[in-house]
C-alpha cells in the first residue's frame, strides 16, 4: 500500500508485526461497521476510510499490510469506507474517554511515574464518574492501554450510542468540571444559606464529602475559623454539612471563604480526560490489542479489575527475549522492559538486548539495526 | 369539559393485534405530533379540503411571522380539524423544504406544546406522563424532595445545551440527573422540537395546491442573504462555506466546527467584530464568550485543522485534495476553480 521506500528498521518492524497479527488477538466489536485507519513510519494515520467485511478480512489486511498503527472509528457506519464522512451514514458510536500522560512532559521515553499518574486518573474516571455518577455497569465498560502513554475507556451501551456531539461534549464537560459554578451549588433562601448534602450525587456531593474529610487536616480547619481547633466544633460542623446545612456554622465571611475553598478544590474533584476525543463521534482511536508503532507495546485490553495492577512496561510487552543487536542513536535513560533493565545508553553504543527491548528502542527511533 | 361530551370524543378502536385501543381526541388535539394523534388520523383518514389547506398555510405563516400557533377550541369538530390542519401544515413545510423554515416551525410547535403542558399540569396530569412516554422519557419523583430524576441519556438528549442545564452543576448519581419540577415541561418542549427537526421534511410528492402554498411561505421567509454577515466568502473552501451557511440557518454547529471556522476566518484576516457577528446566528450565542474565544484563537495563533481533521469532525463536504482548508484558494486557483464551477453549474441545472 505504501509507496515510500522503507527503512530497514521499518521493514523489520512490519515483518514482526505481520507475524504477530497472524495469531494475535483481534478485539473489535462489529468490525464490519467500523472505519479503520492504518499508519506507517511517518504518520499514525496514513490511510483511513478502510472498511472490512469482518474479523477474518481485518486479520488478513493486518497480516498483509502490517501497519505500524491500527485505529478504528468509535462510530458505527452503514458504509464505513464511503467518502466524504456524510456518505458513511453514521449509525451511532461508543462513548470513549482518552487519558494521556502527555501533560506530564517528561520526554519521549515511558516514565513509570507518569504512567502511574494517568492510571490513577483512569481509575478515578471509572469508579467515580462512569460507575457511580453515570451508573454504567462494569460489563458496559472496557479499558485498554493506549500503547504509548495513556489509557482508553470505551463505554458500549444502548444509552450512549445515539448521543450527538453536543451531548458528548456535555459528558466531557461534566467529567472535567467545566462550567461548574459555585452559585449554582450554593444558594440563599431567605436568610438561609443552603448547599449540597454529602450523600448527594454530582459535584455538590463530591465537594461536601471532600470538605468534610479535609476538616481532619488542622491547617485546613484553622484556615476557616479558629474555633475549629476544638474537636467538638469540628464534629458539629461536619454533621451539619453532612445534611446540607451550610448555614448554621457560625463562621464569619462564610460565603467568600467557602467560594475560595471551592475554587481551590474543584480541580481535584474533576477528572482529567481529553474532552475533544469524547466529543468526536467519528474519532479514530487505537484498536485495542493492536501494536503501537511508537513503542512496540500492545494497546492491551484489560478487565476492570486488572487496571489497578497494570504495568505497561511489563504487561503490554508483545515480543520475546531472543537476543538482538542494535546501535543506539540518541541518549537513552535507564529503563526496564519486561524483566530486562538497561541503560543509560549513549549514542553510538552497540548493544545486544532482548527483542522486546530492542523493538521498543527501534520504535522510539532511538536505535537502528546493527 | 363535561364527562359525557368527553366520552363522545373517545373512540374505541382496535389495533391489528386485537388490543382495544382508546384514542383520546383532546390529547390528540393538544399533542398532534403524538403517535396517538397519528393513529387517530390514519383511522379516520383526512381530507385535504381547500379550507384545511388555507388554515394550514395560516398556521405556518403565524409560526414564521409571529412565532406563535393558536390553541384550539375544545369542540370535537374543531379538534378533528386541528389534526387535519397539523398534517397539512407538515406537507406545506415539506414541500417548501427549507431548513430555516423547518427549524422555526419546530420551535413554534414545541412552544405550543409547552403551553398545553402548562395547562395540563393542573387539569390533566396524566397527559404529561403520556407525552413523556411518547419520547421514552421517564420522570421519577424525588423521594424526599422536589423535582424528578431523569435518566442521563434522556437528559442529554432533551435538555437545551445552555448554561442553565450544565450537567456539572446538577445532582448526578447512578445514571440519573435531578431536574426541577418546572423543568420537566421545558425538557418535553425540547423533545418535541427535536422530533420535528428530525422528521421534517417528509419525503413525498405533494399535490399542486400544497406546493403552491409552500412556495408562498418561502416568499415570506426573512431574506437570509441580508442576515448573513458578509465575510468575504469568495474562494472559501466548501467546508467553511457550509459552516457559515449552517450558522446563518440557526443550525447548532458543533463546537469543533465553530473553532475551525473561527480559526479560518482569523487566518484570512477577518476582524474579530465580524466573526462575532457571524456567530450571532448560533442558537446558543453569547457575545462575551464568543469574543473571548475568537480573541484567544487570534492571540494564541491557533493552527488550522487539516482536511483529515476536518473530515474526522464530519465537517468535510468535498474532496478538494488541498491538505488544509487554508490552502484551498491557492490550490483551486485557475483551471481547477473553473472546472469546479462548471461542475457545480451542471449540478444546479440538474436540480
Amino acid at each position: 500500500m505504501s509507496q515510500m521506500p522503507q527503512s530497514p528498521e521499518e521493514k523489520f518492524l512490519r515483518k514482526l508485526f505481520s507475524e504477530h497479527y497472524q495469531r494475535g488477538r483481534i478485539n473489535v466489536v462489529s468490525p464490519e461497521k467500523r472505519e479503520f485507519g492504518f499508519g506507517g513510519w511517518e504518520k499514525k494515520i496514513e490511510f483511513r476510510h478502510i472498511g472490512v467485511l469482518g474479523e477474518e478480512q481485518l486479520r488478513a489486511k493486518l497480516v498483509s499490510e502490517a501497519p505500524l498503527y491500527v485505529s478504528h472509528s468509535v462510530g458505527y457506519y452503514e458504509f464505513p469506507d464511503a467518502r466524504p464522512m456524510t456518505r458513511k451514514n453514521w449509525l451511532g458510536a461508543d462513548l470513549v474517554f482518552d487519558l494521556d500522560a502527555e501533560g506530564h512532559a517528561c520526554g519521549k521515553f515511558t516514565c513509570s511515574q507518569c504512567m502511574d499518574g494517568v492510571k490513577a486518573d483512569a481509575l478515578k474516571l471509572i469508579e467515580e464518574f462512569l460507575l457511580a455518577d453515570f451508573g454504567f455497569s462494569k460489563n458496559e465498560l472496557s479499558a485498554n492501554f493506549s500503547g504509548s502513554r495513556g489509557y482508553h475507556v470505551h463505554v458500549r451501551s444502548e444509552a450512549v450510542r445515539q448521543l450527538d456531539r453536543d451531548a458528548r461534549r456535555e459528558v466531557a464537560d461534566y467529567v472535567t468540571g467545566t462550567g461548574l459554578e459555585f452559585t449554582r451549588l450554593f444558594w440563599t433562601e431567605g436568610k438561609k444559606f443552603l448547599g449540597p448534602r454529602a450523600s448527594q450525587g454530582g459535584f455538590g456531593g463530591k465537594f461536601a464529602r471532600a470538605y468534610i474529610s479535609k476538616l481532619d487536616d488542622d491547617s485546613f480547619a484553622l484556615s476557616i475559623a479558629r474555633k475549629l481547633k476544638k474537636p467538638e466544633e469540628r464534629a458539629k460542623l461536619k454533621s451539619a454539612i453532612e445534611n446540607g446545612n451550610w448555614d448554621n456554622i457560625g463562621i464569619a465571611n462564610r460565603e467568600k471563604k467557602l467560594q475560595e475553598k471551592f475554587d481551590a478544590m474543584k480541580l481535584t474533584l474533576a477528572g482529567r480526560i481529553d474532552a475533544n476525543v469524547t466529543a468526536d463521534t467519528s474519532k479514530l482511536i487505537r484498536m485495542a490489542d493492536s501494536i503501537h508503532g511508537g513503542s512496540g507495546f500492545a494497546a492491551k485490553s484489560m478487565g476492570m479489575n486488572e487496571l489497578s495492577d497494570f504495568s505497561p512496561m511489563k504487561d503490554a510487552v508483545v515480543f520475546g527475549d531472543a537476543p538482538m543487536k542494535v546501535k543506539i542513536t540518541e541518549a537513552v535513560p535507564a529503563l526496564c522492559v519486561k524483566d530486562y533493565s538497561f541503560g543509560p545508553l549513549a549514542a553510538g553504543d552497540s548493544v545486544e538486548m532482548p527483542l522486546c527491548a530492542a523493538v521498543y528502542l527501534l520504535c522510539k527511533k532511538a536505535a537502528v539495526l546493527a | 369539559m363535561l364527562t359525557s361530551q368527553r366520552k363522545k370524543n373517545e373512540r374505541f378502536l382496535t389495533r391489528k393485534q386485537g388490543n382495544p385501543l382508546m384514542l383520546d381526541l383532546v390529547f390528540c388535539a393538544h399533542y398532534p405530533f403524538s403517535r396517538q394523534a397519528k393513529e387517530y388520523v390514519s383511522q379516520k383518514g383526512i381530507e385535504l379540503t381547500s379550507s384545511i389547506l388555507d388554515k394550514a398555510e395560516e398556521r405556518v405563516k403565524n409560526a414564521v411571522l409571529l412565532g406563535k400557533i393558536q390553541r384550539v377550541a375544545e369542540l370535537p369538530d374543531s379538534m378533528e380539524e386541528e389534526l387535519a390542519i397539523y398534517a397539512a401544515a407538515r406537507m406545506i413545510i415539506s414541500a417548501a423544504n427549507n431548513r430555516y423554515l423547518i427549524n422555526r416551525y419546530a420551535v413554534t410547535e414545541a412552544k405550543r406544546a409547552h403551553e398545553y403542558l402548562d395547562a395540563d399540569e393542573f387539569a390533566r396530569l396524566d397527559y404529561i406522563n403520556e407525552v413523556a412516554a411518547e419520547f421514552g422519557v421517564k420522570f421519577e419523583k424525588v423521594a424526599n424532595g422536589e423535582g424528578y430524576f431523569l435518566p442521563l441519556a434522556s437528559y442529554l438528549a432533551y435538555t437545551p445545551r445552555s448554561i442553565d442545564y450544565k450537567l456539572a452543576n446538577r445532582e448526578v448519581a447512578e445514571g440519573k440527573v435531578r431536574v426541577k419540577k418546572n423543568e420537566r415541561r421545558r425538557i418535553l418542549e425540547e423533545a418535541v422540537k427535536k422530533r420535528m427537526e428530525r422528521e421534517l421534511p417528509i419525503k413525498a410528492e405533494f399535490q399542486e395546491e400544497v406546493k403552491a402554498a409552500g412556495a408562498r411561505i418561502l416568499a415570506i421567509l426573512p431574506k437570509l442573504e441580508s442576515a448573513v454577515v458578509r465575510v468575504g466568502q469568495e474562494g472559501y473552501p466548501p467546508c467553511i462555506t457550509k459552516l457559515i451557511e449552517e450558522l446563518a440557518l440557526n443550525i447548532n454547529v458543533p463546537h469543533t466546527g465553530r473553532v475551525a471556522l473561527a480559526i479560518y476566518l482569523v487566518n484570512v484576516g477577518v476582524p474579530t467584530d465580524k466573526i462575532v457577528e457571524l456567530f450571532r446566528h448560533a442558537p446558543d450565542f453569547s457575545e462575551k464568550t464568543t469574543r473571548y474565544q475568537v480573541e484567544h484563537i487570534r492571540a494564541r495563533k491557533y493552527s488550522m485543522p487539516s482536511c483529515a481533521t476536518m473530515d474526522s469532525y464530519g465537517a468535510c463536504v468535498a474532496e478538494c485534495h488541498c491538505g488544509s482548508p487554508i490552502n484551498f484558494r491557492a490550490e483551486i486557483h485557475g483551471r481547477r476553480l473553473k472546472r469546479l464551477e462548471d461542475e457545480n453549474r451542471g449540478k444546479e441545472e440538474k436540480k
